[in-house]
């Protein structure tokens, strides 16, 4: 177990650091890729619980997406940020106390109900199948739901940001294939000499 | 490795994530990204004591709080792009012309 | 069940070290001389016009919304397949339940013109 321990420690170390450097960075790309190491570091941190699908999904929905759409919002948005940055130590002291008195509670609480023998047991089942045995059979109203929630943030989105652009040319290949000769030339006699 | 490593390093990131959202008051992108960390920590919480407890509900739980996590981004960050469409800014203080 | 992660452990670790090493190395052996004319802003001998930051149009930003919701929509496929012989019919119905809500909202987006990129 000696080995886990070390790859706990390591991980752990880089989630925390990285947490910080989210919360820290003045630059609010660096945020960003901040965060995308500290979902990394907790995927690994999720292998060696044993949850190796969440693992997996942490890497492609979050880093892959998530993490990807808050980049696009930081790169979309021509904001100055050192004027956001500009009054935040005004906060600082608040921040430090709330901060303090948050870690100091959730200290105390580890303190009274002290889990230090409490071994996480480890087992060899398959971690896919046993969330999908238990999914679609128990949580089957919260995963009904979850696809209502799926829905919402789908048109939620697009109707929020999408815009008609007026004044553009679009192909339409329906007309354009529905388009006969009838229509579309015309053939006149014209007497010789007395065109236009 | 016992439970309470994972739950002392849950109590970590909450806080940094509470933190955040005081530093940064005026961000709004920040702030969203603090709430995805106080996710993450809850998230590894429940792992934590689905792993403790030896039945795989709290993985369960993550995965649809990953679900609504997704989904709030998204709408959030969507109500954002809108904001800054009309008024060019992202501050939060600015975010008060339905006060009276 | 940890043992067979060992190999992407010794991945992560050779490719820190490449990745860090090629780095650290240029850094630390490169030769360094910068000087005003350097470090200035360059552009075809004028002085820079316009900002650096350019702004990415929403239309990527459609494009990334629409992507995560099915990206989640295929993460809750991946358990039902490998569960599905267990669950038998009922989870087949629930699942395709799931996919016609969320087959709604793409016959919305489609409706609505923002899968086009004009």
């Amino acid at each position: 177990m000696m080995v886990a321990d070390v790859i706990f420690y390591l991980f752990a170390t880089v989630t925390v650091l990285s947490a910080l450097g989210v919360v820290g960075a003045r630059n609010p790309v660096h945020s960003v890729l901040f965060l995308v190491l500290a979902f990394f570091s907790t995927a690994g941190l999720f292998v060696l619980m044993g949850a190796e699908f969440l693992a997996a999904i942490l890497v492609m929905v979050y880093m892959g997406a998530v993490a990807i759409l808050f980049l696009f919002v930081v790169m979309m948005l021509d904001v100055d940020f050192s004027m956001l940055r500009r009054e935040s130590v005004r906060y600082l002291p608040m921040g430090f106390v709330v901060g303090a008195v948050m870690l100091a509670e959730l200290g105390l609480m580890m303190a009274h109900h002290p889990g230090e023998g409490l071994h996480l047991g480890l087992d060899n089942t398959d971690n896919t199948l046993a969330i999908g045995q238990a999914l679609y059979t128990r949580f089957l109203y919260p995963f009904e739901v979850a696809s209502l929630i799926l829905l919402v943030a789908l048109i939620g989105a697009v109707a929020l940001t999408h815009r008609e652009r007026k004044r553009v040319h679009r192909q339409d290949i329906s007309t354009q294939l529905a388009r006969t000769k009838e229509d579309a030339v015309e053939l006149r006699k014209v007497a010789s000499g007395e065109g236009a | 490795m016992s439970l309470n490593h994972y739950l002392v390093l849950g109590a970590i990131l909450f806080t940094i994530g509470i933190f955040g959202i005081f530093l940064n008051r005026r961000n709004v992108i920040i702030i969203m990204m603090s709430i995805e960390l106080i996710l993450l920590a809850v998230n590894i919480n429940f792992v934590a004591f689905s792993r403790f407890m030896g039945n795989v509900d709290g993985q369960i739980i993550t995965f649809f709080v990953m679900t609504v996590a997704a989904a709030e981004a998204a709408i959030g960050l969507a109500i954002l792009v809108a904001f800054f469409r009309n008024r060019a800014t992202i501050d939060v203080e600015e975010i008060d012309s339905m006060k009276g | 069940m940890l043992e067979h992660y060992f190999p992407i452990l010794v991945l992560l670790g050779a490719a820190l070290a490449i990745g860090g090493g090629a780095m650290g190395f240029s850094y630390l052996v490169g030769p360094k001389r910068p000087y005003h004319e350097k470090l200035d802003q360059y552009e075809c001998g004028f002085a820079p016009l316009g900002r650096i930051r350019m702004r990415f149009d929403v239309r990527f930003y459609l494009i990334a919304i629409i992507f995560i919701v099915f990206d989640i929509e295929a993460a809750f496929l991946f358990p039902w397949a490998v569960a599905f012989e267990s669950i038998g019919l009922i989870g087949f119905i629930e699942m395709m339940l799931f996919l016609s809500v969320l087959l709604v909202g793409y016959a919305y987006v489609w409706k609505k013109g923002a899968l086009e990129w004009e």
